[in-house]
């Protein structure tokens, strides 16, 4: 069976054991907490891609996506700012996105980047509440790049470095 | 307790002491000292918040930095998954210009928006390597 991708629950448990990247937070969160902040707690969902093509499945990669509020650190206005929409701005966050070391280079990265994208305009189009910005925290320069391709724009220049892709102009006449 | 105090103090200053000859420093520069290994502190911590591994390599010999501090913000990064994102005015500024510019997509951008729009996207066809890296 190709590569697929789930929503992560229970029965998923014993594959996740065999997950490797070079991030030991990125394999910490998925075995620790990834189950219980989507079933449990309610804060995250993560979807796991597994690929079964050998006739063996596998974990080949996971992303995490979350709801998130963008706020000011300080309350005061700026003046110069007015086209800026008011805070708190709604964003969807892509928590965690991590591909096994063994499948690295092959392209997974960016499906899995898709599969969040896709996901993220679904809901800012048709779900019930909008959402204006996509929202990351680049682990390292190669993620950051990574996310550039894609338009993302680094808020920060230190690691983790927050980036933000704007959905405004990706969700045409429903999104003006 | 005071005597342990004492012994553990004592042993801290030897650790000092020890530290402050190897960086070349001199006895009348205990602050100096502090401030090396503030900044030293400091960066390892920042490495750990991130959730990067740290590693000491020469040639094929990698010896990973092992501390309960280092675990414990290991483990803070990976549990967390914020709901609140909040942003300095410097941060605000950035966002402001970044939702001000035109519409201009990448070509990368493009692609997957192109792909996202047929409705079976094809996922890579993934090949295993042996070994872990």
């Amino acid at each position: 069976m190709p590569l697929r991708i789930e929503v992560m629950g229970r029965h998923h448990r014993a594959l996740l054991e065999d997950f490797h990247n070079q991030h030991p937070s990125l394999v910490d969160y998925l075995r620790r907490f990834a189950l219980r902040h989507a079933e449990k707690d309610l804060l995250a969902r993560t979807f796991l891609a597994i690929d079964g093509a050998a006739g063996e499945e596998r974990l080949a990669g996971y992303f995490t996506l979350a709801t998130a509020s963008v706020e000011r650190t300080a309350v005061d206005s700026i003046e110069s700012l007015t086209r800026l929409p008011g805070f708190p701005i709604p964003a969807v966050l892509l928590a965690r996105l991590a591909v096994e070391d063994r499948v690295q280079g092959q392209g997974l990265g960016r499906y899995l980047f898709e599969e969040a994208l896709g996901l993220t305009l679904q809901l800012a189009r048709s779900g019930p509440v909008a959402f204006r910005l996509f929202v990351t925290d680049a682990i390292d320069e190669a993620a950051a790049r990574f996310y550039e391709r894609f338009g993302f724009s680094r808020l920060t220049g230190e690691f983790p470095c927050r980036m933000v892709l704007d959905l405004k102009p990706l969700l045409g006449e429903r999104g003006q | 307790m005071s005597r342990f105090q004492a012994q553990t103090t004592a042993s801290l200053d030897e650790e000092l002491a020890d530290l402050r000859e190897r960086l070349g420093l001199r006895e009348n520069q205990r602050a100096d000292l502090l401030r090396e290994l503030a900044g030293l502190s400091s960066w390892v911590i920042r490495q750990a918040e991130a959730g990067r591994r740290i590693e000491a390599r020469r040639g094929r010999e990698v010896e990973t930095l092992r501390s309960p501090a280092v675990e414990r913000l290991r483990r803070k990064r990976a549990e967390s998954v914020v709901g609140r994102i909040e942003l300095t005015d410097a941060e605000v500024e950035r966002l402001a210009e970044i939702l001000d510019r035109g519409f201009s997509p990448s070509p990368a951008l493009r692609q997957a928006l192109s792909r996202l729009a047929v409705s079976k996207r094809r996922p890579p066809r993934l090949r295993w390597k042996d070994t872990t890296a």
